[in-house]
């Protein structure tokens, strides 16, 4: 809902999110320094540095991605997706720090150039257990960047939420190949297996999630469409559900054109619209209705519900669907609107 | 061997970025507001902000920018059911 573009939109929320996030970082920062100092006194200041900076931005991304599934679960967990982007560039911040200082540590001495050493300093590339660790955290760096500099909103209208989207899916890139960085670095460098240990854990753990998470969500998508939803009932109109099932100010999702269709209640009205926030793609059919508008539950942009249109003067606009009460249950006609020719609403009590 | 294409593409990628680069910064002042226009009123903070990403994508930016085209509306299943937006802009 973008009027006017601003380097960070920061309002009282973001900006708690964001000073909690700096004190738990510089936290973890100054604790491993000063732990690291205490263990083994002899330690250079950039070695635990280096180790600093690469284990925070490492322990950041499985908290990013624990957020998706995490708040798929419950809703309790929305309010850390709603700045979830701060965390990603946060992350990418700290990873720079690390490879920027392991390149002046290992690699700025040398007579070949820094970065081409990092590729060449060790060629085992044909060696499993000896693979070159080094250029796979590089590689994960440039994916991180990638997405760090385009997580403004002016790439979100401007790449279109689905290409942002895969986009932001190298995540997962990054961290498999970031994974391997660390367990190939700690073999070739035999750490204690500690480390190894770690990110087994830590993999574990975001797998699981992922599993559990999708499992959970399959088996609601075949609950929530009914026995009878789907049904057709004349004119191109399917059964979706009892009036009564769907509580005011909420709405019904159901499976219809593809993709997913919210059907909201609101002050003794029915409107659909389609359920994919124009911002993030966020489950618009998963928000409310606040002062009269369909409220997008990851970053609470606004749709009028008859219309599928933001309200003036925003410009966001999703697909709308007719709907109709017949005998106490909630009709569909699943043949979106486009955008500009809305679908209206209807009352529940069965008059249009 | 290895490090000659090792450095080749090393150059490659920072001759890549430094073409970005000098792009970022005349699009970030003025394209940025022909493709985006609400970009045209963006503040520098913004400006800054987004330049990096321009110095990465620069070639989407730069055929945009000089074909006079607008930012695109997203695709999806329903979208393109319904047919074209009335009163697209
Ligand atoms: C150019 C890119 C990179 C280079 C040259 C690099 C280099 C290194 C080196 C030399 C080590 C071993 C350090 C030691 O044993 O003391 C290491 C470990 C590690 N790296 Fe990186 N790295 C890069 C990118 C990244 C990124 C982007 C991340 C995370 C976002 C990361 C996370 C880690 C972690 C968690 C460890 C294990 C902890 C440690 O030993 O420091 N690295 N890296
Ligand atoms: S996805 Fe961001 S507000 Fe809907």
């Amino acid at each position: 809902m973008g009027l006017e573009y601003r380097a960070v939109g920061w309002n009282r929320q973001k900006k708690l999110y964001d000073l909690t996030l700096a004190a738990a970082v510089a936290v973890y920062l100054a604790a491993f320094v000063g732990v690291g100092l205490a263990l083994k006194p002899n330690a250079t200041a950039e070695t635990l540095l280096i180790r600093a900076f690469g284990t925070a931005a490492f322990a950041l991304l499985h908290v990013i991605l624990s957020i998706g599934p995490l708040c798929r679960l419950s809703p309790r967990f929305l309010p850390l997706l709603y700045n979830r982007r701060h965390l990603g560039v946060t992350m990418f911040f700290l990873g720079l720090a690390h490879a920027a200082l392991s390149i002046v540590q290992f690699h700025l001495f040398g007579d070949v150039n820094p970065l081409v050493s990092v590729f060449t300093s060790n060629a085992h590339y044909g060696d499993v257990a000896d693979f070159p660790f080094q250029p796979l955290g590089l590689a994960a760096l440039v994916v991180l960047f990638l997405m760090a500099a385009t997580s403004h909103d002016f790439w979100l209208h401007n790449l279109t939420a689905p290409t942002w989207k895969a986009l932001h899916m190298g995540v997962y890139v990054a961290y498999g190949l970031l994974v391997m960085h660390v367990a190939l670095g700690a073999l070739q460098a035999e750490r204690s297996p500690l480390y190894v240990v770690l990110v087994g854990a830590g993999l574990a753990w975001v797998l699981g999630l992922h599993l559990y998470a999708a499992g959970r969500e399959a088996a609601r998508d075949r609950a929530g469409v009914g026995p009878a939803a789907g049904e057709e009932v004349g004119d191109g109109f399917v059964d979706v559900c009892a009036v009564d099932e769907i509580p005011d100010a909420r709405a019904r999702v159901v499976c219809a054109a593809g993709e997913r269709v919210a059907i909201y209640r609101y002050g003794g009205r029915l409107a659909a619209v389609s359920s994919v926030c124009q911002h993030q793609n966020g489950p618009l059919g998963e928000g409310r209705v606040i002062d009269g508008c369909i409220t997008c539950p990851w970053h609470g942009y606004q749709y009028v519900p008859e219309t599928g249109e933001s309200p003036p003067p925003f410009t966001e606009r999703v697909p709308t669907f007719p709907v109709r009460v017949r005998d106490g249950r909630v009709q569909l006609d699943p043949r979106p609107r486009p955008a500009g020719r809305p679908a209206g609403s209807c009352s529940v009590k069965g008059a249009p | 061997m290895l490090v000659t294409l090792v450095s080749w593409l090393v150059g490659l990628a920072a001759a890549y970025l430094a073409v970005g680069l000098v792009f970022a910064v005349a699009f970030v002042t003025r394209g940025a507001g022909r493709v985006d226009p609400v970009a045209a009123h963006g503040t520098w903070g913004f400006r800054l902000a987004i330049l990096p990403g321009c110095a990465a994508l620069w070639p989407l930016l730069a055929r945009r920018w000089a074909r006079g085209e607008r930012a695109p509306v997203e695709r999806t299943p329903h979208r393109d059911a319904a047919g074209p937006a009335e009163g697209a802009p």
